[in-house]
């Protein structure tokens, strides 16, 4: 499992892909907002998203898990 | 060890024994501290210092001065301590020679003895006088206190002016390679580069003893000074690497950017990926819509020979990104904006990050590239308390004193101090390009608007209401934000293509390459710290 993790912290400003769902490498599994900048989350490797920890409003902080993705 | 006595038996050509004596004395000395402690060194997962200098240097290359060194320390009596815990010479890197001060951790924990550091001072001078780079491998306990006792340590020290003294004139590369303190954390502090392994390296101006007995806190090494405290949070390391292998290919590579000494250029190393190479995956890297980010390092990697970064302090000061590349073959330092992180907005770390960066790379005759994309400096009370004027007055002031090739291609938003301190047309920028998205502006214009509409914004009731307002203004306000405006005012050089970045930055190298600045004579300026 691929974990996604939040780089900076920031608010969960809009979740773009839902659990279930094949990705690709360099899908965007949410968007992240700080200091008026909307930060896009990628995933680096493809799979399928098997657990999403966030919803739309929350905040997130450096390091905090964001998704999982199944690779295999 | 006493030497043989020639000429017993009469023989005038008696010379089996003393050759054979002279082997035997260089044995023993590369045998380091002996076989155990050679072994607890490996148990430790650290490489001896022999082999470090065997990865290293080329093959073929090492010529050692002082293996014969031994303490001469009263409080040791008759022990023997090879090479006095210090190994020194002279070998090569890619074909071009280093001097080398690399402590033997198993030789009294790699403490510094008198001779030692006699060896030592004998490589900084020969350093000066040859012009050439200088490597410290730091394995050191710090002082050793049987050299120096008590107030002869008053004549101590020169060690770290000599340093200070080499400064810009020749690299000064310090390699972490195990847990080091007072003394042996100086010499880092002042070289140029700073590679760290993790886990096994650490440095700090007190040990942990001293620590706990000067004030009460217990601490390991790795919690008080490991590479996680120096580079994610302190910023005084500039990598950590996983290994000692790892560690000496960063040094290596380092080096590779770098002239012999401050009197040479950069060498240049031939490339195959072409000067004129268009980068059309900018325009998937790099949105159009102002707001949204993107990570700056990809378009760096897009834009340079073969993808190659060397980036310095990648975990500290993450809004601002400084790294070694190359382009058309010849070495750059790349200054620019990470809108990832705190939407690229410049605080004390980055600023700090940054007029370092700066000053390493105009030391050495290595041309800057900045790319902009920074709203400006944070501001409040926070940050003003940081001292931020300060900071971000040092990271102006090293970029207006940098006389290297200067070149700037701004990409998106460019606003007010943020747009100086990336190297504006006024601070000598020798070729300044714009991409079609650029926003030079004193201010942008979600900040414009809360202070040219604020009356009219705070008569709106509604949140929901002004919050759109807002935005329906800020966008009115951009639309004056317009790089054709600066082009038509030839403040910009061009206007680029953002595939033709690669292009424009070679371009722009090329014809500056032998920029000459001239200045009023002054000993030094009064810089900002």
């Amino acid at each position: 499992m691929a974990e996604i993790r939040a780089e900076i912290t920031a608010n969960v400003w809009q979740v773009v892909a839902e659990v279930g769902q094949m990705v690709a490498e360099g899908d965007e599994i949410c968007i992240l907002e700080s200091m008026k900048m909307e930060i896009p989350v990628v995933t680096e490797v493809p799979g399928v998203l098997r657990e999403l920890y966030v919803n739309e409003g929350d905040t997130v902080q450096e390091g905090d898990l964001i998704a999982l993705i199944d690779e295999s | 060890m006493t030497k043989p006595i020639s000429h017993e038996g009469g023989d005038v050509h008696d010379w089996g024994p003393l050759v054979g004596d002279l082997a035997s004395r260089k044995e023993r000395a590369l045998e380091m501290g002996g076989e155990s402690l050679v072994e607890r060194q490996h148990s430790l997962g650290k490489l001896t210092v022999r082999e470090r200098l065997d990865l290293l240097l080329d093959p073929g290359t090492w010529v050692e001065y002082g293996l014969l060194a031994d303490h001469m320390d009263a409080g040791l009596g008759d022990r023997f301590l090879a090479a006095d815990g210090a190994v020194t010479g002279i070998g090569e890197i890619d074909g071009r020679p280093v001097a080398i001060a690399a402590y033997d951790f198993t030789v009294m924990a790699g403490s510094m003895g008198a001779v030692g550091e006699n060896k030592i001072s004998r490589m900084r001078a020969h350093a000066v006088r040859q012009r050439i780079p200088f490597v410290w491998l730091l394995d050191s306990a710090g002082a050793r206190i049987q050299s120096t006792s008590g107030s002869t340590f008053a004549g101590a020290g020169a060690l770290f002016r000599e340093q200070v003294a080499m400064s810009g004139v020749v690299p000064m590369v310090a390699a972490m390679l195990g847990h080091c303190a007072a003394g042996t954390a100086y010499i880092p502090a002042l070289a140029d580069f700073v590679p760290m392994v993790k886990g096994t390296s650490s440095m700090a101006l007190g040990g942990r003893h001293l620590v706990k007995a000067a004030v009460g806190e217990d601490v390991t090494e790795e919690e008080m000074g490991g590479s996680a405290v120096h580079t994610k949070i302190s910023g005084v390391a500039d990598l950590e690497v996983g290994d000692d292998k790892e560690c000496l290919d960063v040094v290596r590579s380092y080096l590779s950017f770098f002239p012999s000494s401050n009197l040479d250029r950069p060498p240049v190393r031939e490339s195959k990926d072409p000067i004129d190479r268009r980068v059309e995956e900018l325009y998937a890297l790099v949105p159009t819509a102002p707001r949204r980010a993107y990570d700056m390092r990809k378009v760096v990697h897009a834009i340079v020979d073969e993808g190659d970064v060397l980036w310095m302090k990648p975990e500290w000061a993450k809004n601002l990104l400084t790294g070694l590349a190359r382009i058309g073959g010849h070495p750059v330092g790349i200054v620019a904006n990470q809108p990832m992180v705190l939407g690229g907005a410049l605080d004390v770390n980055a600023a700090d990050k940054a007029a370092r960066f700066v000053w390493l790379c105009d030391a050495f005759n290595i041309p800057l590239v900045f790319l902009h994309d920074v709203p400006g400096f944070i501001v409040g009370s926070a940050v003003e308390k940081q001292g931020i004027i300060r900071h971000g007055a040092k990271m102006l002031f090293a970029v207006s004193e940098a006389t290297v090739p200067k070149i700037s291609v701004v990409l998106r938003k460019s606003y007010g101090a943020g747009y100086f301190v990336m190297n504006g047309l006024a601070y000598e920028a020798d070729y300044i390009v714009a991409w079609p998205t650029a926003e030079i502006a004193v201010m942008g214009p979600d900040g414009a608007v809360n202070i040219i509409h604020r009356k009219t914004l705070e008569a709106i009731e509604d949140d929901d209401e002004r919050a759109a307002k807002r935005l329906e203004l800020a966008e009115q306000i951009r639309a004056n934000i317009d790089p054709y405006i600066a082009a038509g005012h030839a403040q910009l050089d061009d206007v680029i293509d953002p595939a033709d970045t690669r292009a424009a930055i070679a371009r722009g190298l090329r014809i500056t390459a032998d920029k000459e600045v001239d200045r009023p004579w002054r000993k030094h300026g009064v810089l900002p710290v």
